[in-house]
């Protein structure tokens, strides 16, 4: 489906009478979860406290950007959690009332409460025994929604604090359900490497395509490398040897491993398009700066390919957050290092082609697009002791609205002006949910 | 007090002594099973770090030997970087000054300075520490079974240090030879390494024997270049660092963009920053050599990958500045040379790692210290 095709189909269900909120939610979240109807009201943002700077805690800021309000682009609500906790990713259970958040460092997870006032998150519930419940899994990553059910993925482990982790599963009221242990070179779990895939066991992302029973896990690093210094790192010989290599597909509904992928250089976001026909997965490495595509092939088995450039590689541009538009034509990919959005036509998924590029400021990560992709937002931070220092550390949340030619800045919020903090994953909430 | 207490054990037990000297336990310290299952317990706690992360087996992790082979210099509470390469603590029964630049003289008092350090385990102060220890239900009792009283400081060193002697491991291949007159158990290459590094080449000097024993430390400090070298590479101006993205893929990446997003490498002084003495500039605690191959990366650093490097490194005659020790000189080594040392040099790894890998994280069994046993030594999960 091509976005003219997309647009037709959105005005068909308008016609009908159907739900029209697939105008305006963002594109890269879990399938089970309802969808925001109308314009996304506010941007949570899950942000990492800095030591000196305001309260100096992790915090979800609230961000209105309704478009007739008074406060639309500034910060309406701001809960801390105590503690530097590494905030990284985070994501709505599967009814789209709860919002939970990791801490990279300490592991706690914190659940808020997003549907009693969407305009003013409270902190529900947290988690403190996420090791002790998984036996040793460190580093809670991505949260996944299933109906009922969380699945996060681990970076990392208690013993080591290496690479070696596993996906954990909660229900949705925080109670401890399962450990499943990504498959290592010694310890397959009955998986297959493919085309001499050394299966590494790290872990990252997690996205599933339901329909056909397959979920994706991508591989970064442990807790050691995340946690490090990044220009230390970077001269680090024994520290480089020790980023994931691997994207693993499994078995959605057993959880069980199929296939490991050599997917070289540190895999991270996973995206799978919307399409009913579209069976296909795209993936960026952050150390080798390639776009991967993971795809059935004509004989139905899934495969793993590079297929195109992000930037020159020699210059570690280093990719990190993707956005798959609604319409699966183009693929939004913020790059770090240089600040830079690079937006990709991925129609043919096996040949996308860079066709619009931007800086977005002096370092960039996190990019998040309303379902019509007529408004993209972006955040900074990468992580605590990974970002930019000095000057090019800024902090912030910038909109933007995209006509299909060029980016136009609606309105910024300076994170660090506004002693905030560490600025990084965006989700988007709407009254209108839970009416 | 001479030790008997790890000697009670099995003739298996007590073969790990093989090339030790005895183990000498502060009189107002004796060994018991109580404290050294206390200390292991402290050992391997988190929460004795200031937000629960860090506990002594993270920068000194039993599988791999009491080091971490995965960092050159330590990442501490927050990922705050350290200066230096985690030391291993086998063997640190009979080192009679600690850390790197020898800053501390008793493994009962050593544990202060990791538990408060900023870029360590950061607490607020010893006496929070101990607060905590006492609120925690599974020390219920612990303290008072091995030392008749509370959690206190002075305890709780006390259990640390009981436990730390007992990682104890000698009976290397080279041990089995020299002290053991197993004339099979190490190859002509070793004995021609060894020749070589107690004789033409001076390594002995400092990594000193004796004739029933062998540390390979005169647990003292010298300046062999190698700190200064690396002082003078901090302030190298514009230069590129060949860095690995991924198996086989390697980049040249600027120093401007690594300063872009790194603190920088901060200065060691070595013992200097201890005695304030010129003269000590850049010198620093000579290292035991015993399970060396089993504790890259080198140097107090981890500047060095391989003991191939080192031995590179000393080959050249270290690094030459007015404060060198006249120890270090260039060596002219041959290619068969460097082989021999190195394979000397892993002639000294002892066969109970992986024994002592299960003690410290499983504990005793049945009083003793676990035999030498790989299948329960690679069955553990992370």
């Amino acid at each position: 489906m091509n976005r003219r095709e997309f647009g037709l189909l959105s005005a068909t269900w308008l016609a009908a009478g159907l739900p029209t909120g697939l105008r305006a939610d963002e594109t890269c979240q879990s399938p089970y979860m309802p969808k925001i109807t109308g314009h996304e009201e506010f941007v949570y943002v899950w942000t990492l406290g800095v030591e000196g700077m305001g309260d100096g805690q992790d915090k979800l800021v609230t961000v209105d950007v309704r478009p007739n309000s008074p406060t639309k682009g500034t910060v309406i609500n701001s809960v801390s959690v105590g503690g530097r906790n590494e905030a990284h990713h985070g994501g709505f259970s599967a009814d789209r009332r709860y919002f939970w958040a990791g801490g990279l460092d300490t592991n706690r997870i914190f659940i808020f409460d997003v549907h009693s006032d969407p305009s003013q998150p409270r902190l529900h519930k947290t988690i403190e025994t996420f090791v002790e419940d998984s036996g040793g899994v460190v580093g809670p990553h991505t949260f996944f929604a299933l109906p009922g059910r969380m699945l996060i993925t681990g970076l990392s482990n208690s013993d080591d604090h290496g690479g070696r982790t596993a996906l954990v599963e909660y229900n949705d009221d925080g109670d401890y359900l399962a450990t499943y242990w990504m498959p290592t070179a010694d310890d397959m779990r009955g998986a297959v490497a493919v085309d001499g895939a050394v299966a590494d066991g790290y872990g990252y992302d997690i996205r599933a395509l339901i329909r056909k029973n397959i979920m994706l896990t991508s591989s970064f690093t442990g807790w050691s490398n995340y946690m490090m210094d990044f220009g230390q790192m970077l001269q680090d010989p024994e520290a480089m040897q020790r980023f994931g290599n691997t994207i693993v597909q499994w078995d959605l509904h057993t959880r069980q491993p199929r296939k490991v992928f050599n997917v070289p250089g540190a895999p991270l976001e996973i995206r799978f398009p919307w399409g009913s026909n579209a069976n296909y997965a795209f993936s960026s490495t952050a150390l080798t700066s390639q776009l991967w595509l993971i795809y059935e092939d004509d004989a139905g088995e899934w495969q793993a390919k590079a297929v195109a450039d992000i930037g020159n590689p020699a210059d570690i541009p280093l990719p990190v957050d993707i956005s798959i538009a609604a319409d699966d034509q183009t693929l939004w990919v913020n790059s770090f290092m240089d600040g830079k959005t690079r937006l990709f036509d991925v129609s043919d998924p096996h040949n996308p082609k860079q066709v619009y590029e931007k800086v977005i400021g002096p370092q960039v990560n996190m990019v998040s697009q309303s379902w019509d992709g007529q408004r993209v937002y972006f955040t900074s931070s990468l992580l605590a002791n990974w970002d930019k220092k000095g000057e090019d550390n800024a902090q912030y949340l910038k909109a933007y609205s995209w006509d299909g030619n060029e980016l136009v800045e609606d309105f910024e919020i300076d994170f660090n002006a506004l002693n905030l903090g560490r600025a990084h994953i965006m989700r988007f909430g709407s009254a209108a949910l839970y009416a | 007090m001479r030790d008997n207490f790890l000697r009670e054990g099995s003739e298996a037990d007590q073969s790990v002594f093989l090339g030790l000297p005895t183990i000498e336990h502060p009189d107002d310290n004796p060994p018991s099973l109580a404290k050294l299952e206390l200390g292991r317990k402290l050992f391997l706690d988190r929460r004795l770090s200031a937000n629960g992360t860090m506990a002594c087996a993270t920068c000194h992790l039993p599988e791999q030997a009491f080091v971490n082979r995965e960092m050159q210099t330590a990442v501490g509470v927050e990922g705050r970087s350290g200066r230096r390469n985690s030391p291993t603590l086998l063997n640190s029964a009979y080192l009679t000054t600690l850390f790197h630049d020898g800053r501390e003289i008793s493994l009962e008092t050593q544990f202060i300075a990791p538990l408060l350090a900023r870029n360590e385990m950061a607490n607020p102060s010893i006496g929070y520490v101990i607060e905590n220890l006492r609120s925690f239900e599974d020390y219920d009792g612990l303290f008072e079974t091995a030392f008749g009283g509370s959690a206190s400081i002075e305890k709780m060193g006390q259990a640390l240090a009981v436990f730390q002697r007992s990682l104890v491991a000698g009976n290397s291949p080279f041990d089995q030879w020299y002290f053991g007159g197993n004339d099979d158990a190490v190859s002509n290459s070793v004995k021609n390494g060894f020749e070589l590094f107690s004789g033409a080449a001076g390594c002995s000097n400092c990594h000193s024997l004796h004739q029933t024993h062998a540390m390979f430390t005169d647990n003292r400090f010298h300046n062999i270049g190698y700190g200064w070298m690396r002082e003078q590479d901090r302030h190298k101006g514009e230069r590129t660092v060949n860095v690995q993205v991924a198996p086989g893929v390697h980049y040249e990446v600027s120093s401007s963009v690594i300063e872009s997003v790194g603190e920088g490498r901060q200065a060691d002084l070595g013992r200097y920053e201890v005695t304030q003495n010129p003269k000590h500039l850049w010198q620093f605690r000579t290292p035991s050599l015993r399970n060396v191959g089993a504790t890259a990366p080198y140097m107090h650093d981890g500047g060095l990958s391989t003991l191939a490097d080192v031995i590179d490194f000393y080959d050249k005659g270290g690094a030459r500045h007015a404060l060198l020790s006249p120890w270090v000189r260039p060596l002219h080594l041959t290619a068969e040379d460097k082989d021999n040392l190195e394979a000397f040099l892993n002639s000294l790894t002892s066969e109970n790692l992986d024994c002592l890998e299960v003690y410290a994280r499983s504990g005793l069994i049945d009083g003793n210290r676990p035999q030498v046993a790989p299948s329960l030594g690679t069955t553990r999960e992370p």
